[in-house]
């Protein structure tokens, strides 16, 4: 075979018979025992050209660095208050000036972080693991345990999502007054996901009711799967690429809610710091024209994480979408 | 047709009684005493308090108190506040308010987003359609409520072109500002989805087919393009309804329109169960109702539905 005969990708190969007196076997450099790729590596290969995957990766990646070592960025206490300073704007050391009550705004920004973060973290992993559970027993099970679970979602997708979760945190704001810093964060991830979880289910249900016919899965049963194994190790697996789209770009969204629960009085109690309180507090000198950086910071750092996490979102569906690959 | 209706309906109803339920427990399990809120800072009259516990059927379980609802609901009693004004009333004077800021939200978000959205997958990657992508990609990511802020600064109290709140006169003309800050986050969301169904549908067969028996481009975008790239942007707009009354909650708070969003809240608050359902149940309706209405218009878009 000549030098300049360079292998196709996996999967692009064209099986030509030799038109030279090559002996068949040279076919068979072709490595057919070398596994096939999956459906991760290439979406990976495709994900690292993307500069999008990039930019957003690198803005998550610093929101984490805010969140995890908060210190490295500010020294100051976002719990101070000094109230002869209130609304001064910025001076050496306090980039962002303070806010009505005299807290320092930048170093409130940096702290809020934790709070956002955190919601929008759990609140998808509860979404995921329940949407995911749910949706695939309905989908590969069927049946009355299809259409129970299905009625329910329904039931629950059919409340809005901003709506139910006041409901549900004003039940456990009066419940439990005195829950804690993460008392409280558990509280609205509750309200939440109890709202937010049919979404990935009606994904699941119908990616795994697409996914149970496919051929490889009666080759699993064929060579001895039991039903379990195969929902578990071939059905899920295959049915993972959409939940995660929605899942991160949703990471974004309930970063947002929990910022407008906050806003409303509702979400985190006044003693968090948090970026949806810091907006809400700002809301007077808005009106008044005052000092628009007292609100501009919080929001500012609200959706620099919320774009990161849809900006990925954005990346990863493009990558694992074959149809839509960008070349 | 007339079948395929009759039973959407149907399976309708057991959504609708579900939601009820479940909000109705929640409520039913706030804690609290809003007898004794009522009376303030006087001593509870304990005759007073028996004759209120009667009339709200406090002391049942709240699985009788659901079904009392209900039966109440049904002849269009939906119960009264606390203070003493019947939810019906409240619901006809904030409805169609909401109603009203929530239809001129989807007019707006839907002229302005499939416009752009088709403009800009007409013409992928070029200036216009990166420069509107990271506008809605922002928009997206900023609460409704920053934006509400600011144009209610900006155009409110700095430019005075519009009032800065609604107050008691919900025209038209006062609700504009608040209907375009409601309309912003869906609007992003419709331009995403148009551009994106644009630009699949660019590639489609019956498309090529189109130009190559000669449409002009004007007629091949308009009628091959644009139509059947449609479907899934109205099936969005259909949900969409529902998620702007909801997110009036804020607007209503930020520009005090007197609409359900801002019944709703104060009703949260006050723990106003029969308010507090009426609401939930009306929006799940529109939520029904919407989601019927979509899947006929399909039919209309792509005459390969058919139902039977």
């Amino acid at each position: 075979m000549p030098e300049s005969y360079k292998l196709p990708p996996p999967g692009q190969e064209r099986f030509l018979a030799p038109i030279d007196e090559t002996p068949l076997e040279e076919t068979g450099t072709l490595d057919t025992s070398s596994p096939p790729e999956s459906q991760w590596k290439e979406a990976w290969k495709d994900l690292r050209r993307n500069w999008l995957f990039w930019v957003s990766a690198a803005m998550i990646l610093l929101v984490l660095v805010v969140v995890i070592a908060p210190g490295l960025f500010t020294d100051l206490d976002p719990n101070r208050a000094d109230l002869s300073k209130s609304l001064d704007p910025s001076s050496s050391g306090h980039i962002a000036g303070y806010d009505k009550q005299g807290y320092d705004v930048f170093a409130r920004m940096i702290y809020g972080a934790r709070a956002s973060v955190l919601v929008g973290l759990l609140t998808t992993i509860l979404v995921v693991v329940l949407g995911i559970a749910t949706g695939a027993v309905a989908g590969f099970y069927g049946g009355w345990l299809d259409s129970l679970i299905s009625r329910v979602a329904d039931v629950f997708f059919a409340i809005p999502l901003l709506l139910g979760a006041l409901v549900m945190l004003s039940v456990i704001n009066n419940r439990f007054p005195d829950r804690g810093e993460f008392g409280a964060i558990i509280a609205v991830v509750t309200a939440l996901g109890l709202f937010g979880w049919p979404q990935i289910t009606r994904i699941a249900r119908g990616q795994v009711l697409q996914v149970k016919n496919m051929e490889f899965i009666d080759a699993a049963r064929a060579i001895g799967a039991t039903k379990r194994s195969n929902l578990l190790r071939h059905v899920i697996p295959n049915s993972l690429p959409p939940v995660i789209v929605t899942a991160t770009v949703s990471l974004g969204i309930y970063i947002v809610a929990e910022a407008t629960l906050s806003f409303l009085g509702i979400g985190l109690p006044f003693g968090v710091v948090s970026w949806g309180n810091d907006i809400s507090a700002a809301q007077n000198q808005i009106r008044s024209g005052q000092r628009i950086g007292v609100l501009f910071w919080p929001a500012g750092a609200l959706a620099f994480t919320a774009l990161g996490f849809i900006l990925l979102g954005d990346a990863v569906s493009d990558a694992l979408n074959p149809k839509r690959r960008s070349e | 047709m007339w079948w395929y209706i009759g039973r959407r309906a149907l399976q309708a109803i057991p959504v609708v009684l579900g939601a009820t339920l479940l909000i109705y427990a929640m409520v039913f399990l706030l804690p609290g005493d809003p007898i004794k809120a009522l009376f303030g800072e006087k001593p509870v009259n304990e005759t007073i308090r028996a004759s209120i516990e009667a009339q709200y059927h406090l002391d049942d379980p709240f699985i009788w108190q659901w079904l009392q609802y209900l039966g109440g609901a049904v002849t269009g009693d939906f119960g009264l506040t606390y203070s003493q004004r019947p939810v019906s009333d409240v619901i006809g004077q904030a409805f169609p308010v909401t109603l009203k800021l929530s239809i001129m939200a989807l007019i707006i978000e839907s002229v302005l987003g499939i416009a752009a959205g088709f403009y800009a997958g007409l013409r992928k990657g070029k200036l216009f359609d990166s420069t509107m992508l990271v506008v809605s990609l922002v928009v997206i990511a900023i609460p409704i409520f920053v934006f509400g802020f600011l144009m209610q600064l900006i155009f409110g109290v700095k430019l005075g072109w519009a009032p800065i709140t609604v107050g008691g006169d919900a025209s038209i003309q006062n609700l504009l500002l608040p209907a375009i800050v409601l309309a912003l986050v869906s609007f992003a969301y419709i331009l995403r989805l148009t551009r994106t169904s644009v630009t699949d549908n660019l590639s489609a067969d019956h498309v090529r087919t189109a130009r190559a028996k000669g449409l002009s481009d004007r007629s091949v975008n308009s009628r091959h393009v644009l139509r059947n790239s449609m479907i899934p942007v109205v099936t969005y707009l259909g949900a969409d309804l529902g998620t702007l009354m909801t997110g009036a909650i804020v607007t209503e708070g930020i520009f005090n329109v007197p609409g359900l969003g801002n019944e709703a809240f104060r009703a949260i608050n006050r723990n106003e169960g029969s308010t507090v359902v009426s609401i939930v149940t009306l929006m799940v309706l529109v939520y029904v109702v919407m989601s019927l209405l979509i899947d006929l218009l399909y039919a209309w878009l792509d005459p390969r539905i058919r139902y039977a």
